[in-house]
């Protein structure tokens, strides 16, 4: 009888030891649900193709976390501490005890640590650079404009969520998803949120891929009703060529000013533009091939995973989840509209030169928002390529928004 | 510059303030969009400025270089007067057709001076128009792979 006593009681203690046990405790059937959710962003993912990249990893770290005690991430060893170190002696209430992290943390803990410190954004912009061809801005300057004027939608937002009385941290972080730039997303999101705040990097993360996966839905049909038939048909010349040492001073040129204007676009631009000095250096090729494809993809997996993996139901399945979804789209149109519509004061001021259709390329989100741009055009005349056109105004757009997130990280403080 | 990033220190917001005032969102939004604005246009300016630099650099340089060819020629020209007339005739202008790029030109021109000079004839240019109802190249390529003499 001892024997199966002992058997039992240890088959009992297994039983509740086991994940399947977590899912019956407090607020257990939250996790099934992000479960499924993330099953449902894996399908999305590998059947429907949308930016599987990065979606395959955040889905999968959306499941790992929300298994019940695999203790791979725990939310709890990232809130703010409030602590008065000795050495300053001033209170310091946005205090992270890394050496617990570092010494308890399960692997995604220390995979997080990279986006905490605001490590692997930077790095993505770097393989960014390394991969981008700022030829078409050279050749027409004009574009920057346009790659400004699409950064419109990440102020109107932070209105709207001001509106809805959310908090200052929580306004940038949610406006900076209508630049349409995961990185620079994170890196925002992750300076500026605390544990005061209702929502928390992954939400937004989680936000911004999906309207970037989303930018072939989300902007023709804004394109179209803002533009009339004969201003999509513009057909535009060729661009001149620019010359070799054009696109080597260049990343130096942006990195200087940016830099010295808003110091806190820093990290952002100068990393980019780094990668992209290796790039046209000509003399670097093994290093920018490492940016651009085996760095990047490293970055790529930590990053993914370890957002996803800040997805715990507990901290997503909240009201302001949806708040985020709802204000993450408006801020996304309105910076496609607004590109739009300095593209068709271009378009008046040119004399008719210009297509106003470049001007939804200015929310960053490249290639795809100078696919959409070309896309559009060709519907009206299949021979126009705008795509050129629009990597002008594209490109403009990582530099803008890396600029505008450098003046919300300047404007709230942490 | 230098005045509006001053002007930052009064915007600060801190980073759990829920209830922003109408001012200052107003001046959080202008702020931005000016001075986003403003760094772009520096660009622009910058931008536009190298690129005048470079071209006229790169004019003067083919302006050189053309202005050697011409002496080059011209030297030729004086070992060997005779063929001069039969240039000028043959570089008379072709007719080109509007809405052929300068390129496609180039290319075309310089596949004939190809076959030209690998035929050992001088052959011109005389001009380049749109060919309508014409099979497409790949049927062409199709009709002489299948009509041609084993």
């Amino acid at each position: 009888m001892g024997i199966i006593d002992s058997f039992l009681d240890t088959m009992a203690d297994l039983a509740s030891q086991s994940g399947f046990a977590g899912f019956l405790n407090d607020g257990g059937w939250k996790n099934i649900i992000m479960i499924l959710i993330s099953f449902l962003f894996m399908y999305l993912a590998i059947a429907k193709g949308f930016e599987p990249l990065l979606l395959l990893p955040i889905s999968f770290g959306m499941l790992l976390t929300n298994l019940p005690f695999a203790e791979m991430y725990h939310p709890e060893y990232w809130e703010y501490l409030e602590n008065v170190p000795e050495r300053t002696g001033e209170l310091n209430s946005h205090f992270i005890d890394y050496s617990r992290i570092l010494q308890h943390g399960g692997l995604l803990d220390i995979l997080y640590c990279g986006v905490k410190l605001q490590i692997y954004p930077p790095l993505i912009f770097l393989g960014i650079g390394a991969m981008t061809d700022f030829g078409p801005l050279i050749a027409n300057p004009k574009s920057f404009l346009l790659g400004a004027a699409a950064q419109g939608g990440i102020f109107f937002t932070f209105v709207g969520a001001a509106l809805l009385n959310m908090t200052a941290a929580e306004c940038g972080s949610i406006a900076i998803i209508g630049g349409a730039d995961g990185p620079t997303a994170i890196y925002v999101s992750s300076k500026l949120l605390s544990k005061t705040d209702s929502i928390g990097v992954g939400t937004i993360a989680l936000a911004a891929y999906t309207y970037m996966a989303l930018v072939p839905i989300i902007q023709p049909p804004i394109m179209r009703a803002l533009t009339t038939k004969k201003e999509r048909s513009v057909v535009m010349g060729q661009l001149r060529s620019v010359s070799k040492v054009e696109k080597l001073l260049f990343p130096i040129l942006v990195t200087v000013i940016i830099s010295l204007m808003v110091p806190s676009a820093a990290p952002l631009v100068g990393m980019l533009m780094f990668g992209n000095l290796l790039k046209e250096s000509g003399c670097c090729d093994r290093i920018a091939k490492t940016a651009q494809n085996e760095l990047m993809n490293i970055i790529t997996i930590f990053l993914g995973v370890s957002v996803g993996a800040t997805t715990r139901a507990d901290k997503i399945l909240t009201f302001s989840f949806g708040k985020v979804i709802l204000l993450g789209v408006i801020a996304f149109s309105i910076g496609t509209a607004c590109g739009i519509l300095l593209g068709k004061l271009m378009y008046v001021f040119s004399h008719g030169k210009i297509n106003p259709l470049i001007g939804s390329a200015g929310v960053s989100a490249v290639p795809m928002a100078a696919r959409v741009s070309q896309k559009v055009g060709q519907e009206e005349v299949p021979t126009n390529y705008l795509l050129m056109h629009a990597m002008g105004p594209n490109v403009a757009g990582v530099i803008g928004s890396a600029v505008a997130a450098g003046v919300l990280l300047s404007i709230v403080q942490v | 510059m230098s005045e509006l990033l001053s002007s930052a220190p009064r915007l600060m917001l801190k980073g759990t303030d829920s209830d922003l005032g109408g001012g200052t969102i107003t001046s959080v939004v202008i702020t931005g969009v000016v001075v986003v604005f403003i760094g772009l246009i520096l660009l622009i300016i910058a931008v536009s400025v190298y690129g005048k630099i470079f071209h006229s650099l790169n004019q003067r340089k083919d302006a050189k270089a053309k202005a050697e060819a011409e002496a080059k020629i011209r030297e030729a020209a004086k070992g060997a007067p005779v063929p001069e007339a039969k240039v000028v005739s043959n570089t008379a202008a072709p007719v080109i057709e509007d809405g052929i790029e300068e390129e496609i030109v180039a290319v075309i021109a310089a596949a004939i001076a190809a076959m030209g000079a690998a035929s050992g004839k001088k052959l011109a240019l005389r001009s380049i128009k749109t060919s309508k109802g014409a099979r497409s190249a790949w049927a062409n390529a199709g009709i002489s792979e299948n009509t041609r003499p084993f």
